[in-house]
């Protein structure tokens, strides 16, 4: 699933191409790397008339233009892709929906100044307090999962859907039997921003978003009047020393970390232990080496992102990989096809736990932007990996082939990881 | 010109000229100097550019901000009193620093 096909190179002489925008299916995640490999050898900076955005796939344009945000704004990072419906629009204006972004869609000063006080609320020395609440966790779950007797399981059901939900919920202060809640309301925060939804279609969804952002607003509200030992809690003491931040504000931090603080990580979980499972070669190489763990997480961020491709918009006419975007034109910058560009990865397209430079990845994008929780991200998914190999070290993928992918323009998430083991 | 000369752990060293008001980060990504990964590009996300500084230079620094102290907590070999991060070390006209990379950065 991994490799792709051998593809040559099409000559741009006769202006034709023989698939039409090279196999590049915006919304299908199963297997988008050929697609991906074709873009960068044949049109690495392509207009996508179908989701009006330029889609970048080469590892230095993509680089280069998280680079340089004065140019290359993120204001449309939460856009959603396809403009919400006439109905969906109603419930939220009279649900008093106002969220768009916490971080990752504001642009400087603004961004700036929030991203300051949010960071210091959520640094290492916080959730590094919660390794071993984090590792108890993932043992519950890996001996419940066990226990079945039929001796099959779901990776992602049994074990990735609950562990970094248990964490986030936990560090804003909030009652971990929500977690079906949080996953529901995130489910359709991507749908509605990512997803490709008929107007019918968002009416669900619609409803969860209104409901979502009351619930961040109540949290503000709580915190305010209870305070605690938690995230919110942490704002609003910073607000009242005189930090500058609003409620609305603080309300849109929530909005964004208990979605990017579970969803990605549901999926990094998961991509982890598929990938290593699907190589037990290099699965037995950790369990004598557990060293390279964190190494082999590298590699998993950059042949298997969680997010795979990322938005910006060009505020002046400006050029990237040789092609002139034009003020205004909205870009798609593919990290998933990026991290497999040979110009930077040696045979890139192979999983290799020891790859010297799989850090170089740009899975968590790169700048002023670069994803506050990589760091939490990456010490939950290098727990799993240790507590699996010291309690299900035998493991087994039932069929890796018949893993599929949810249909989104920027998330590739696993529907299902199906294991077996013998007893 | 400012100067910045790296020791890996093992010991190997290298010394480099910088540009006055470039980060010791900078300066390592630019030369390709291997022990230091940078991986946010500089935004106190990642940990992933931290140094030893040598005991002589660690008073010729800036002071330690509290954001980058929160962040030292968070490095991949621990951290110890001479540890700063590099992406905020910026380099003054004429400065001479040694510092030593971390066996690893993840």
């Amino acid at each position: 699933m991994t490799t792709a096909q051998d593809q040559t190179p099409t000559t741009a002489a006769t202006g034709g191409c023989p698939v039409a925008h090279h196999g590049y299916e915006p919304f299908q995640q199963n297997d988008p790397f050929p697609a991906y490999r074709s873009l960068r050898a044949e049109e690495p900076v392509m207009y996508d008339e179908r989701i009006g955005y330029w889609v970048v796939t080469r590892y230095e344009d993509v680089k280069a233009v998280f680079g340089d945000w004065e140019t290359f704004s993120s204001e449309n990072a939460q856009a959603p892709v396809r403009e919400r419906g006439p109905e969906a629009k109603r419930i939220m204006e009279e649900g008093g929906f106002t969220a768009y972004s916490g971080l990752s869609a504001r642009v400087p000063p603004e961004h700036t100044r929030i991203r300051g006080i949010v960071q210091k609320a959520f640094t290492p020395r916080r959730y590094k307090a919660l390794e071993p609440f984090i590792r108890d966790n993932v043992a519950r779950l890996l001996e419940r999962m066990l226990e079945r007797e039929d001796r099959t399981g779901d990776l992602v059901r049994d074990l990735a859907y609950d562990v970094p939900t248990i964490t986030i919920l936990t560090l804003f202060g909030e009652d971990i039997d929500q977690i079906d809640t949080f996953k529901r309301w995130s489910d359709s925060r991507g749908a509605m921003t990512w997803g490709d939804l008929s107007d019918e279609e968002q009416i669900p969804h619609a409803h969860n978003l209104v409901e979502y952002w009351q619930k961040c607003l109540g949290m503000v509200e709580k915190a305010h009047r209870e305070g605690g030992d938690h995230l919110v809690a942490d704002l609003v003491k910073a607000q009242e020393a005189g930090a500058e931040i609003t409620d609305h504000e603080i309300a849109s931090v929530c909005y964004s970390l208990l979605f990017a603080g579970h969803e990605t990580t549901t999926t990094l979980i998961s991509n982890t232990l598929r990938m290593l499972l699907s190589h037990p070669g290099q699965w037995r190489k950790l369990q004598e080496e557990p060293k390279k763990i964190p190494g082999a997480v590298e590699e998993v961020l950059r042949t298997s992102p969680s997010i795979v491709a990322w938005r910006r918009k060009a505020l002046r006419e400006a050029e990237v990989g040789g092609v002139t975007i034009p003020e205004g034109g909205q870009l798609l910058l593919v990290m998933g096809s990026a991290n497999r560009d040979e110009a930077v990865f040696e045979n890139g397209e192979e999983f290799d736990i020891d790859r010297p430079n799989s850090r170089e990845h740009l899975a968590f994008g790169y700048g002023i932007h670069y994803c506050l929780g990589n760091m939490l991200a990456k010490l939950q998914t290098r727990i799993t990996v240790e507590e699996t190999l010291r309690i299900a070290p035998h493991l087994r993928l039932s069929d890796p082939d018949a893993i599929t992918f949810g249909e989104n323009l920027s998330f590739r998430a696993p529907v299902a990881v199906p294991v077996i083991w013998e007893s | 010109m400012p100067t910045v000369t790296f020791t890996d752990a093992q010991g190997g060293q290298r010394t480099v000229e910088a540009a006055a008001g470039d980060s010791v980060m900078e300066t390592a990504v630019r030369n390709g100097v291997p022990g230091i990964v940078a991986e946010c590009g500089g935004s106190l996300s990642c940990a992933t550019c931290h140094v030893f500084v040598a005991e002589d230079d660690l008073e010729t620094l800036p002071p330690m901000e509290e954001m980058e102290d929160e962040m030292l907590y968070g490095t991949s070999e621990d951290r110890r009193d001479n540890s700063r991060l590099s992406c905020q070390l910026k380099l003054a006209e004429g400065a001479d620093l040694h510092v030593t990379t971390p066996e690893t950065q993840v």
